[in-house]
């Protein structure tokens, strides 16, 4: 454990650009849980609002500065929240969660801006977590795209198999479809199996 | 439908073709082309989308690929291509059903429906 810290930390002070990892993935995917259960374990703090209403997050979370102290090292990066990338955006959707035809709309207005910011911010992360609902069919073209855009550009990623604690999961439909990457399955909500995450980061990301 | 061989998109530059997309899908169109986008058009795809999505008549697109095995030229590997690409507009596409050979889609059109497989 402690090696693979040190292999990582001196990884670090050889490069010239910080460590940014960005959350990517569907609206709804639990981006935000994570980004909050990663930043609660490490700062004590969460970063971002959630909710069951897809799109909550409409801008990019910038969390600087985050630690793991792990065996006496200590690492430094910054995670960087999207909102989810998707290829549509209906705000008849959204009138189902209970919000007014009004507020629906400006929802899903913020909802296209912050999906072009989620793809712009792809040129400045230097490695992902691409999370995925282990309930919900992963082959979808915004995953696909991502995956084909990060593998394009050469950014390290790990897929996040979230929602592990929902009965209907199905984590290893993700691994049969994605054979050839790492995938972890978590569930960010209740910080089970987070520590084999942080491991696969760290193999990842070094 | 618009049927677009990749000829027809070669001679095209990334950013023409991804408005010749988006104006075809806002119009209605429901495009079937040969082959696939690279993975920056993709991306550019999406966020011309976002860009001309305005909430009530246009609320994005859907996507879909069939891909196939392409072998190597000595035959030794192959690799997932895209065979077929559709895109149509989010409202229009209502149900799809896809395996790795077969793509089985409904497109709504006005009050009646269209079925493609």
């Amino acid at each position: 454990m402690r090696e693979f810290f040190m292999r990582f930390l001196n990884k670090l002070l050889r490069r010239d650009e910080k460590l940014k990892i960005g959350l990517y993935g569907h609206p709804n995917s639990g981006k935000t849980t994570l980004a909050n259960t990663m930043s609660q374990d490490w700062l004590g703090k969460p970063i971002g609002l959630v909710s069951n209403i897809p799109h909550e997050t409409r801008s990019v979370y910038r969390q600087e500065r985050v630690s793991i102290k792990q065996d006496g090292v200590e690492l430094d990066f910054d995670i960087i929240d999207t909102p989810g990338i998707a290829t549509k955006v209906d705000y008849k959707n959204f009138l189902e969660f209970g919000l007014s035809e009004d507020e629906a709309k400006e929802r899903a207005k913020e909802a296209t801006k912050g999906i072009i910011e989620a793809i712009k911010w792809l040129d400045d992360v230097t490695g992902v977590l691409l999370v995925m609902d282990a309930t919900r069919d992963p082959l979808t073209q915004a995953n696909i795209t991502i995956i084909g855009n990060l593998e394009a550009r050469k950014i390290p990623f790990v897929i996040v198999a979230n929602k592990i604690d929902m009965e209907e999961s199905n984590p290893d439909r993700i691994i049969s479809v994605f054979p050839q990457h790492t995938v972890v399955p978590i569930s960010a909500l209740h910080g089970e199996n987070t520590g084999e995450l942080y491991m696969s980061m760290v193999r990842k990301f070094k | 439908m618009d049927f677009l061989s990749s000829d027809a998109l070669e001679s095209l530059s990334s950013m023409e073709k991804i408005s010749m997309i988006v104006d075809r899908v806002k119009e209605g169109d429901l495009l079937v082309i040969e082959g696939g986008l690279s993975p920056a058009e993709e991306a550019e795809l999406i966020e011309t989308t976002m860009r001309e999505i305005d909430i009530e008549q246009f609320v994005g697109i859907d996507i879909f690929t069939l891909e196939k095995d392409e072998r190597s030229f000595f035959g030794f590997s192959k690799k997932r291509k895209v065979g077929l690409t559709i895109i149509g507009p989010a409202n229009v596409m209502k149900a799809v059903k896809k395996k790795s050979n077969f793509l089985s889609m409904i497109a709504e059109i006005g009050d009646s429906g269209a079925s493609v497989h």
